[in-house]
Parts: structure tokens; C-alpha cells; sequence
């Protein structure tokens, strides 16, 4: 007699849990807190209309990885551009924009910078509105979901959109520095409010508030005939950030992979991307000092020795929703599938292009082919890339071998 | 699958082989299970591969000389990357008989957990 008939479990899931336990499920919270910050940032700004230049940084953008700082950013500028506001083209700008949540939050980020500039230049910026139309034909929007928790508190933003404009607009504004003296000596009273309450957000107060009032001051000195391209006023951002530089030395000479720790505790690695340009712009950006080794060491000293084992049921279950081994709650069908969303759906249906030409058009071969293409089509689980590299046969080159 | 919850709860036995002849020490209960999970991890490797090969021969389309092929092909693979020789083994004992496949446990494992009260939701029956 089997021993199950002698017991009776009355929906006993512990064994099954722990086993469904390790089913991998990347954590998406990040993205979603993320975006609902973003969401709900956002609701406030849109009573004003977006300004023309602010599209063509969206354009520039290579990504949207911005979303975290947009969340940052934008409290602090936000109320810096309460006053600044413009009507001219936001009509036709509307019509041109993607209605994408990124776009328009990247265009949110972007606007704070931009709005000081657009002010004066309504004119200007119509002569560049070729280029931003052009520039929005060459946009591309990515989500990344690989972000871990927020970098510090580093307008990447600003950074990110202009690398190669960043020189020559270094050299322009090097010029217009030297050659016109402030038009205005005021600013905007009400400029000048907004930029206290908007540094009194971040650490560090004093700096930020000066060198915001900084940058206000020198978009106004500017005069109109450098301002060309509304990509390269981030160019002078950039260059301006340069005045209160702080020798860091190789404070920030730490391997890409290693994992830092930001202020609440929490780690996250450095992204794969612009990062050797980004170091040297952020380091003198940032408002505080990004931590330095024995920082490093010391988190990690603390977490080890601290008890960090889960005390209950419930925190083991939120530790191991960290680390993926649990789903989300609410469930998402899509965890793990978030950079999937944006890709269209005629790159999933519309495979044969992913066929070499010198495929045989007739015969039983084709036929074969055709139908793991419409497998594949249907198949709602896999990424194109693991499409193409199916097709292609550069998951297992058995496969072509044997079809050649 | 069974094969990470094995390495998840019997502590990398298989990544801790360092080039410095250390003794290598896990947690498995004998030699068999280390097998059945090196087994496992190989099964789970070629799963794709595996898979488009018998994809090509299993079908009636395409010619008899590519399903020949195909054939060798999967015939050359590690012996170990066929899912036909994991065995479900009691996780506690390693016992390859009579082991339930909810539990994961040889019969006389599960008898003595769940008659010291081990096992939620399990509890002697009687009709």
C-alpha cells in the first residue's frame, strides 16, 4: 500500500512553492516604481504645453534610461520653469511629437534646460525645426529594463543626449564667453524662487542653487547668434558644469562590473554605455562625491556583518522577491518582457527576411522552413533576436550544416 | 527545473571545482546523485539542440538522406545530454524507487516526516 493513501494533504504547497520558487522571474518592479513616479510627476507638467526645442532632445537621446533621473531631475526643475513658458510652436510640436511616456518624459527632462533658452529665442528655434523634424525621423526610443536601482543623483540627462556636439559647442560658448558681457544683470524674480526651492531638493544646497542660478544667467548672456542648434545649448550646460570642478583624482577607478552602493544601501552596477565619457562629465557634476572605495568597503563590512537573515515567513518571501525567484504581485504575464512591448509586431510575424537568400525557393527543404517560420511567428515567448538567431542558425550551427 | 533546485539547495557542488586540487565537498548524498545532476545540467544544455534535431527527424518532409543526418548528429552528442537517463531520485536518500514525484521523497522518507508532523496539509487518513 502506498504511504500517500494513509495520509491526506489537504492542498499542501510548500514543497510545490519552494519548487516553483526558482523558476527565475526578472524583478520588474524597478521599472514599474519607476514609471508610476514618473506618471505621477508628470500629471503637473502637463498643464503646460512643451516647448519646440524640448523635442529635438528627445531626439538626441540615445535612451530612455533617463527615466530615473527624469524623476529626479524633474522635481528640481520643475518648479525652475513654473514662470518660463512658451507658446509659440507648442501647437505644432504637439502634433510632431511621439505620444510615447518616454519620449514625453524625456522631453520633460529635457524641457527644464531648454525652457531658460527658449524664452528669448522663439525665433531661433524656428530655423532649427528643419533639423528637429529630421531628427525626430531618426529617433529611437529604447526602455531598458536591465537598470538596477537609480544611479546617483546626476542629471545623466543633460549628458547623454550631446556627446559629439559637446566640443564644438565648448569652443562656441568659449567664444561667447569672451566676447559678450551679461545683457541682463537681473534675472527673473521669479526664476530666481524657483531655482532656491528647486536646489533646496538636493543634497547639496548651496552648490546646486548657484550653479543653477549660473546657468540661468549665462543662457541669458548668450547672445543670439550662437545659439544655433537647441542640441548644442546642452553642449554649454555641459561646458558650464566644467567651472566647479572638484579634482577627484581616480576616485572613480573602480571595474564597470563592481557593484556600488547608493545612499539608502541598495546596489546597483554601472550601466554599459557612454560610461568613459559619462564618468568624466559626472564627476563634475554630481553634487556630492560618488563613493569612493573604502565607501564600498564599508557597505560591504555592514552587510556582512549585520544579521540579515529574514526574521519571519514574510521576509523571506520578500527577499527572495528581490532576487527574482518569486513573481511579482500583481502577476505580470510580460516580467522579464519589457523591452518586448516596444518592438512591433511585423519584426515577430515577418521572419523569412532572417532566411539566407541562398535558401532553396521550392521543395521539401522550403517547405520545412516555412513552417518553423510560422511557429515561430506564433510563438508569444521568445525575443526576435532569439528568432533571428534561430533562423540563422547561430544557436546551433548543426542545424545549418545539416540544411546546406 | 529539478536540476537548479538540486544546485540551489545542495550548494554548487559542481562550481566549486577550482584548478588548485581542493577536495571538492557538497552536500549530495552519494556519488549516484552527483551523477544524476551533472545528468540534469547536460539535459538541460541540449535541450535546444536536442530538439532540432529530432524536430528534423521526426518529420515526414523533408528527405530520408538529411534524417540520416540528423540522425549521427544527435547520435554524437554527450551521452549524458539525453533526457531519457535522469532518474527521480528521493532527494533525501537518493533512493531511485518509489519516490513520489510531488514530493520528491522515497517512500519511507515521507512516511517519517509526515508522522512527526513535517509535512503540511498531510495527515493520516482513514475512510
Amino acid at each position: 500500500m502506498r504511504p500517500e493513501r494513509l495520509y491526506v494533504s489537504g492542498g499542501c504547497r510548500t514543497v510545490d512553492c519552494a519548487a516553483q520558487g526558482n523558476n527565475a522571474r526578472l524583478p520588474s518592479t524597478k521599472c514599474k516604481e519607476r514609471e508610476s513616479l514618473a506618471s505621477g510627476i508628470w500629471a503637473p507638467c502637463t498643464a503646460r504645453p512643451l516647448g519646440t526645442s524640448s523635442i529635438s532632445f528627445s531626439g538626441n537621446k540615445e535612451s530612455s534610461t533617463s527615466l530615473s533621473e527624469g524623476k529626479e531631475n524633474e522635481p528640481e526643475k520643475n518648479e525652475a520653469n513654473a514662470e518660463v513658458n512658451t507658446d509659440g510652436q507648442n501647437a505644432e510640436v504637439n502634433e510632431v511629437t511621439e505620444n510615447s511616456q518616454q519620449t514625453l518624459t524625456s522631453q520633460l527632462e529635457t524641457e527644464p534646460v531648454v525652457k531658460p533658452e527658449d524664452s528669448k529665442q522663439v525665433e531661433k528655434t524656428k530655423s532649427g525645426k528643419e533639423s528637429l523634424l529630421e531628427l525626430l525621423g531618426a529617433m529611437k526610443v529604447e526602455v531598458t529594463t536591465a537598470r538596477k536601482i537609480r544611479p546617483s543623483k546626476t542629471s545623466r540627462m543633460s549628458e547623454r543626449p550631446d556627446q559629439e556636439p559637446m566640443e564644438s559647442a565648448h569652443s562656441m560658448f568659449q567664444h561667447a564667453a569672451a566676447e559678450g558681457s551679461p545683457q541682463h544683470g537681473t534675472l527673473n524674480p521669479a526664476l530666481v524662487a524657483a531655482v532656491s526651492a528647486a536646489a533646496s531638493t538636493l543634497p547639496n544646497k548651496h552648490q546646486a542653487e548657484s550653479e543653477l542660478l549660473k546657468q540661468l544667467r549665462k543662457h541669458e548672456a548668450v547672445p543670439d547668434t550662437h545659439r544655433r542648434a537647441d542640441g548644442q545649448n546642452i553642449g554649454h550646460i555641459i561646458a558650464d558644469m566644467k567651472v566647479g570642478r572638484r579634482p577627484n583624482g581616480r576616485s572613480n577607478a573602480r571595474p564597470t562590473s563592481q557593484i556600488r552602493f547608493d545612499d539608502d544601501g541598495k546596489g546597483y552596477t554601472q550601466e554599459r554605455g557612454i560610461t568613459g565619457e559619462l564618468d568624466g562629465v559626472r564627476k563634475r557634476k554630481s553634487p556630492f562625491t560618488s563613493p569612493t572605495l573604502w565607501d564600498i568597503d564599508l557597505a560591504n563590512h555592514i552587510v556582512q556583518t549585520t544579521n540579515q537573515m529574514p526574521r519571519n515567513g514574510f521576509e523571506e518571501m520578500i527577499q527572495w522577491t528581490k532576487e527574482g525567484k518569486l513573481w511579482q504581485y500583481p502577476i505580470n504575464n510580460e516580467a522579464g518582457l519589457e523591452e518586448e512591448a516596444s518592438v512591433p509586431f511585423h519584426e515577430h510575424v515577418f521572419l523569412e527576411k532572417h532566411l539566407d537568400e541562398s535558401f532553396p525557393r521550392q521543395g521539401p527543404v522550403r517547405h520545412f522552413m516555412e513552417l518553423v517560420i510560422t511557429g515561430l511567428a506564433k510563438n508569444h515567448h521568445l525575443t526576435v533576436q532569439q528568432k533571428k538567431n534561430i533562423l540563422t542558425g547561430s544557436e546551433t550551427t548543426s542545424d545549418r550544416k545539416m540544411m546546406s | 527545473m529539478a536540476a537548479w533546485k538540486l544546485l540551489s539547495t545542495g550548494m554548487g557542488f559542481l562550481q566549486s571545482s577550482l584548478p588548485f586540487c581542493r577536495q571538492v565537498r557538497g552536500y549530495y548524498v552519494d556519488w549516484r546523485m552527483v551523477r544524476d545532476v551533472k545528468r540534469r545540467q547536460m539535459a538541460f544544455e541540449y535541450a535546444d539542440t536536442r530538439l532540432r534535431i529530432n524536430a528534423i527527424r521526426k518529420n515526414t518532409i523533408l528527405p530520408k538522406e538529411l534524417q540520416e543526418i540528423a540522425d549521427k548528429e544527435i547520435a554524437a552528442l554527450p551521452r549524458d545530454s539525453c533526457p531519457v537517463r535522469i532518474r527521480n531520485r528521493c532527494v533525501m536518500t537518493s533512493r531511485p524507487r518509489g519516490v513520489k514525484r510531488r514530493w520528491r521523497l522515497s517512500r519511507i522518507v515521507f512516511r517519517h516526516l509526515a508522522d512527526h508532523n513535517q509535512m503540511s496539509g498531510i495527515q493520516r487518513s482513514m475512510w
